[in-house]
């Protein structure tokens, strides 16, 4: 079973002379088997810790533990680890046959087996009639399934995969994420992921690890990231197109913003008080215009907005709305505190420009701690007193 | 020249003249005018001195010292120096003769065996050295490798007269002013170990220099890679940074062992007397064709030749890898 913990992993580095803390006291539990994707922007030190679970980076401090091995130490040879990085490396001057059986052959297996083995990994990711070609005589996608035979031919406990498919064309991508999901079900081994796309995140992970600043923001299923995100950083990270954010001020019966109001019961709701500076988040989706209205649970009152700009994607349209005076000037940037991303349907006759109302759904609106980020509450109106069923699937996953 | 159906100012000019405008006209061919002066200046250089080589160890002992290598020929009734020198007469048989007055193959088996343990032992540290500095960040990196620079631009003379002292295995290494012993060497005067050891010493820096360059260029993923897949660092660089390096370990090779293999200045103070038994080198073999009354140029220059040819082999062969590994596009990632 590899289990594979992190205590108080801590990495600094001396950059001449200044100290940089690549991570800071991570804490993490992956259970055997799962699919951990560690997502966050570049500098965030989702690199470093795989680093540092290969044993290609010895942490400052902290202990790194697979199955019930302290390996802190360990080289990487001995962690029981496979790993598929982001630029391939596959060895130039070996064949396929010679790149998937390198580890095979350095432990001394019998030739039989080792045969028998690459056959098999070259089965899984269609290599077949391969294995007699160097790697420059093969496409993209093909290197990356030799990197990857490479990887599960050894039977590692643990799979590290540090971007491996930033390289590869848009179409490619959604193929190869597909067959690294098979891949996944097919081998039952815990794989470690690294990107900075949170869409590959979301569909490939069983959890995924939310960085910053070498800091863990969240872990846990890709839903509850999306939908009960920890602070604004994880929802302002998780979601395409990201979450609208408006700053506000809480007062007795409503959440006052400089160009709407949101009524709401203040009292109703844990850790808010009148006079706190909060930040609303809303996800595009969660917006609806005006005639639409009746069909949204919990609607918001009318917010007068001009669309501004108007995203065709085929099966949605991406709005951009305007608040207030709906004023813009191209020189000056848009407060964002003065714009809204809406979703709407593609059938929708909006046109750009167009005076419009739009309601919120309040079931859906994050309030998070303006000062902190930390994230305060996922609903404005509490699913307790409206007694749906919907309450029950969101708040399962804590 | 020029011809009636010429332009006029064509017609006018000489062809120096005319392929000075077109060579305006088309500089390409300068470049190459240039280039093929440069190629028959080296041909000339390095060529000639072995075309002379061959005409002195074909002219029979008896006609070296007469007469002119330079033979007055009569053309037409003009009569002249030849500008060539040519032998004067044929003796093949001195290229035979050269193995049977000295042993001149065991000269040679020492030069091959002192160029081919040197070489193994600068390619093993300077790959070890080249991969700490070309692959590793640490404090003091430049400093360390200005000080490689430095001791590289000290004469080899320096060294010789204290390596004799230890070598010589007489007297215990004692502490610089004073006379507080610290070792006694063994006796390495007429060893191998005597020529390998500064030999390996002197040719180092190159090829760490060589290997350097080569090894930092290696992408750190492969190592990576290689490391994640089962070899320890040393293992890495072994089966993968050195074989991927390949042009330049081969450089580094040939030039360690051309170095050793035509070395003089040591070997002929380490070596006590010219004597294949006590590893004199190929120099000290060709030497020995010459006594305190006689000097047989013929044979000299026959056993030249000889010790020539196994370098002359091994550079076309490992050119050829040079070139292989240089096309190939190994590095390519």
């Amino acid at each position: 079973m590899a289990r594979v913990r992190l205590e108080h992993v801590t990495k600094r580095y001396d950059d001449q002379g200044d100290v940089v803390t690549a991570v800071d006291d991570m804490n993490l539990d992956i259970d055997h088997g799962e699919f951990i994707c560690f997502v966050g922007p570049s500098g965030c030190g989702k690199s470093t810790t795989m680093e540092t679970i290969a044993g290609l980076t010895i942490p400052t401090e902290g202990e790194i533990y697979i199955g019930d091995r302290e390996v802190t130490n360990l080289p990487p040879k001995d962690r029981g680890i496979a790993m598929v990085f982001q630029n391939i490396a596959l060895f130039p001057h070996m064949d396929v046959y010679d790149n998937i059986s390198f580890g095979l052959r350095l432990r001394d297996y019998p030739q039989d087996e080792i045969d028998r083995r690459v056959e098999r990994a070259a089965d899984i990711v269609q290599l077949e009639g391969m294995l007699n070609r160097m790697p420059e005589e093969m496409s993209g996608g093909q290197r990356q399934r030799v990197a990857i035979a490479r990887a599960i031919v050894r039977e590692p406990d643990v799979f590290l995969m540090d971007e491996p498919l930033a390289n590869l064309d848009a179409k490619l991508k959604v193929h190869m994420r597909t067959e690294l999901q098979r891949l996944h079900k097919e081998l039952d081994t815990t794989i470690i992921y690294v990107t900075h796309d949170q869409e590959e995140a979301m569909t490939l992970s069983d959890r995924i690890a939310v960085l910053d600043s070498g800091q863990l923001q969240q872990i846990d299923p890709p839903l509850t990231c999306y939908n009960e995100p920890d602070n604004l950083f994880v929802a302002g990270f998780i979601g395409s197109p990201s979450m609208n954010f408006v700053e506000g001020t809480i007062t007795e019966n409503a959440l006052e913003t400089p160009n709407f109001s949101l009524e709401f019961n203040p009292s109703s709701i844990d850790g808010v008080g009148v006079g706190d500076d909060v930040t609303l988040g809303i996800r595009p989706e969660d917006i609806y215009p005006g005639e639409l209205k009746s069909e949204v649970p919990d609607p918001s009152g009318m917010i007068t907005a001009t669309t501004d700009i108007l995203e065709p994607m085929g099966d949605e349209i991406f709005a951009y709305l305007l608040l207030g005076d709906g004023e813009t000037s191209m020189s000056q940037e848009l407060a964002t505190n003065d714009q809204l991303l809406m979703s709407i349907d593609p059938d929708s006759d909006l046109e750009e420009d167009d005076e419009i109302g739009v309601v919120i759904d309040r079931r859906n609106v994050h309030l998070f701690d303006s000062a902190t980020g930390e994230a305060i509450v996922h609903d404005l109106i509490p699913y307790e007193a409206e007694g749906t069923a919907s309450s029950s699937e969101v708040e399962s996953d804590d | 020249m020029a011809t009636p159906t010429d332009t006029q100012e064509q017609s006018s000019d000489g062809p120096l003249q005319r392929w000075t405008q077109s060579a305006i006209q088309n500089p390409d061919k300068v470049y190459q005018a240039l280039f093929y002066a440069a190629m028959v200046f080296f041909l000339v250089t390095t060529l000639f001195p072995f075309y002379w080589l061959v005409v002195l160890a074909v002219t029979p002992e008896g006609n070296l010292l007469s007469g002119s290598f330079l033979p007055t020929v009569n053309l037409f009734g003009v009569s002249g120096t030849f500008p060539l020198p040519v032998p004067k007469g044929f003796n093949p048989g001195a290229f035979v003769t050269v193995f049977e007055q000295v042993p001149f193959h065991l000269y040679m088996l020492n030069s091959f065996a002192l160029a081919v343990t040197t070489t193994v032992i600068v390619l093993f540290v300077a790959s070890l050295a080249g991969y700490v500095f070309g692959r590793l960040r640490f404090p003091g990196r430049a400093l360390l490798m200005l000080g490689i620079l430095a001791i590289s631009y000290f004469p080899p003379a320096a060294f010789v007269i204290p390596l004799f002292q230890a070598f010589a295995g007489n007297a215990p290494i004692t502490i610089p002013f004073t006379s507080i012993p610290l070792f006694t060497p063994p006796r390495l005067l007429n060893t191998p170990g005597s020529m390998v050891l500064p030999f390996s010493a002197l040719f180092m820096p190159l090829s760490i220099f060589i290997l350097t360059t080569f090894y930092g260029q290696i992408p750190d993923g492969l190592e990576d890679a290689a490391r994640v897949e089962g070899t320890t660092r040393l293992g890495a660089l072994f089966r993968v940074i050195m074989p991927l390096s390949a042009p330049g370990v081969a450089t580094a090779a040939v030039l360690t062992f051309i170095a050793v293999y035509n070395e003089y200045f040591f070997s002929s103070i380490m070596a006590t007397s010219p004597e294949a038994a006590k590893w004199s080198p190929i120099v000290g073999g060709i030497l020995s064709y010459q006594t305190q009354y006689t000097t047989q140029f013929n044979l000299m220059a026959a056993a030249s030749i000889v010790g020539v040819l196994p370098v002359v082999i091994l550079v076309i062969v490992a050119q050829e890898r040079i070139v292989s590994g240089l096309t190939s596009g190994a590095l390519k990632e």
